[in-house]
């Protein structure tokens, strides 16, 4: 597929009347450096390229909600406004964003301060019988405020996070490719936890959980 | 560890602050990136939730701004390699690149200077669309040209101006 003057006009125009620009593959650098330079181009002209007030206020009340929730995992569990983000409104987000900061939280060196009690207060959370997990097939879990997989392999267990480093949805398990995946922005995970798709290699690996097996019982540790 | 981890009530509200007075100049750098504002806005949000939520302990405002500038960056080279696929040989130099604190204020001069290496009729196509915001009917009365004419001129002055970009850059 070759660029062409009808193309890089339609996507020009699309910047011009500051609207997305259709997402196609191109075929070579240039193509590339042509798009580049239009919105380079775009953004020098007088006036345009200024943040509007309401995105300014929005961004002020989600930067103060999100500062917050660092400080407060257990209180932001119970209010996962992280999906406020999506400012798309995609489908697929859900409660449990917020949790994953408590799951961070408690795999870190424990600081100083009044703050940290909340984190201390996590407990033990039976989530089924070891006897109910399917040998290497992840079943998904909601316990505690935290979304989750539990996979067993032979007589261990392990437990990662279900929330998509990305931007917070939650992954769904395909048994089909044997991959954890976004429903959002296609993200993908291997069961290791590891992402696995080319374009997100930047990505954070799901954080493993807490997990522990008492009187043939699977127990994940969460922040409530 | 966070920054926030172990931080007071006054801290936190010192840090939101700080994220705060970052806001239009991270959204300037992104929109001069992508040059619309539905992307600008999503990518600007994506910056500050990543960066909020990464942040290391013990850092200064200009700490705190190198590294929004560098979540900036990785997520704009994820924007274009998600969009736009496999070439992504110039964005990895982009990424490189040291953050500028003073970005948005040289954007301009880099524009002014782009334009002066084209050719005339290159220069003055970019202009009238980007800079006066002419549609391609007018700019085709402007120059005395065909409409199919204006956008393979454009055309051809947007691709030299990339490459020109590329090799100064």
């Amino acid at each position: 597929m070759n660029d062409d003057p009808e193309q890089l006009d339609r996507h020009v125009d699309h910047l011009l009347r500051n609207r997305k620009p259709e997402r196609m593959p191109l075929p070579d650098e240039d193509a590339l450096g042509a798009r580049q330079t239009a919105a380079m181009l775009r953004a020098a002209r007088p006036g345009v390229g200024l943040p509007s007030k309401e995105f300014l206020e929005r961004m002020q009340r989600l930067i103060k909600e999100w500062v917050g929730q660092e400080s407060l995992p257990s209180l932001a569990a119970a209010r996962p406004s992280r999906r406020a983000l999506l400012l798309t409104g995609a489908a697929g987000i859900a409660a449990g964003v917020a949790a994953a900061v408590g799951i961070d939280r408690l795999r870190q060196p424990r600081a100083p301060g009044a703050r940290m009690a909340l984190v201390e207060s996590g407990s033990w959370q039976s989530i089924t019988a070891l006897a109910e997990l399917p040998e290497s097939t992840p079943v998904a879990f909601r316990s505690g405020g935290i979304e989750g997989f539990l996979i067993r392999r032979g007589s261990q267990v392990s437990a990662l996070s279900a929330v998509c480093t990305h931007m917070g949805c939650i992954l769904n398990y395909s048994k089909l490719r044997d991959r954890f995946e976004c429903p959002c922005h296609g993200a993908t995970f291997r069961t290791d936890g590891q992402p696995s798709n080319q374009h997100e290699t930047r990505l954070p690996a799901l954080p493993a959980l807490q997990v522990r097996i008492e009187r043939g019982q699977v127990e994940v540790y969460t922040a409530f | 560890m966070r920054l926030h981890q172990a931080a007071g009530a006054g801290d936190q509200e010192y840090l939101t602050w700080a994220y705060q007075t970052h806001v239009t100049p991270i959204y300037q750098y992104v929109y001069s990136r992508v040059g619309n504002r539905p992307d600008a806005e999503d990518l600007t949000s994506q910056v500050f939730m990543k960066a909020t939520s990464g942040m290391r302990t013990d850092v200064s405002v200009p700490q705190l701004r190198s590294w929004l500038y560098r979540v900036a960056q990785t997520t704009l080279t994820d924007h274009w390699r998600e969009y736009y696929a496999e070439h992504t040989g110039a964005l990895d130099e982009e990424v490189t690149r040291a953050p500028a604190a003073r970005e948005n204020a040289g954007a301009v001069q880099r524009v002014d200077s782009l334009l002066a290496t084209l050719p005339d009729n290159y220069r003055r196509v970019l202009e009238l669309r980007f800079l006066r915001g002419y549609s391609v009917r007018e700019t085709a009365r402007e120059l005395n040209l065909s409409e199919t004419n204006v956008k393979v001129l454009q055309f051809r002055a947007l691709n030299r101006a990339g490459r020109e970009r590329a090799s100064t850059s």
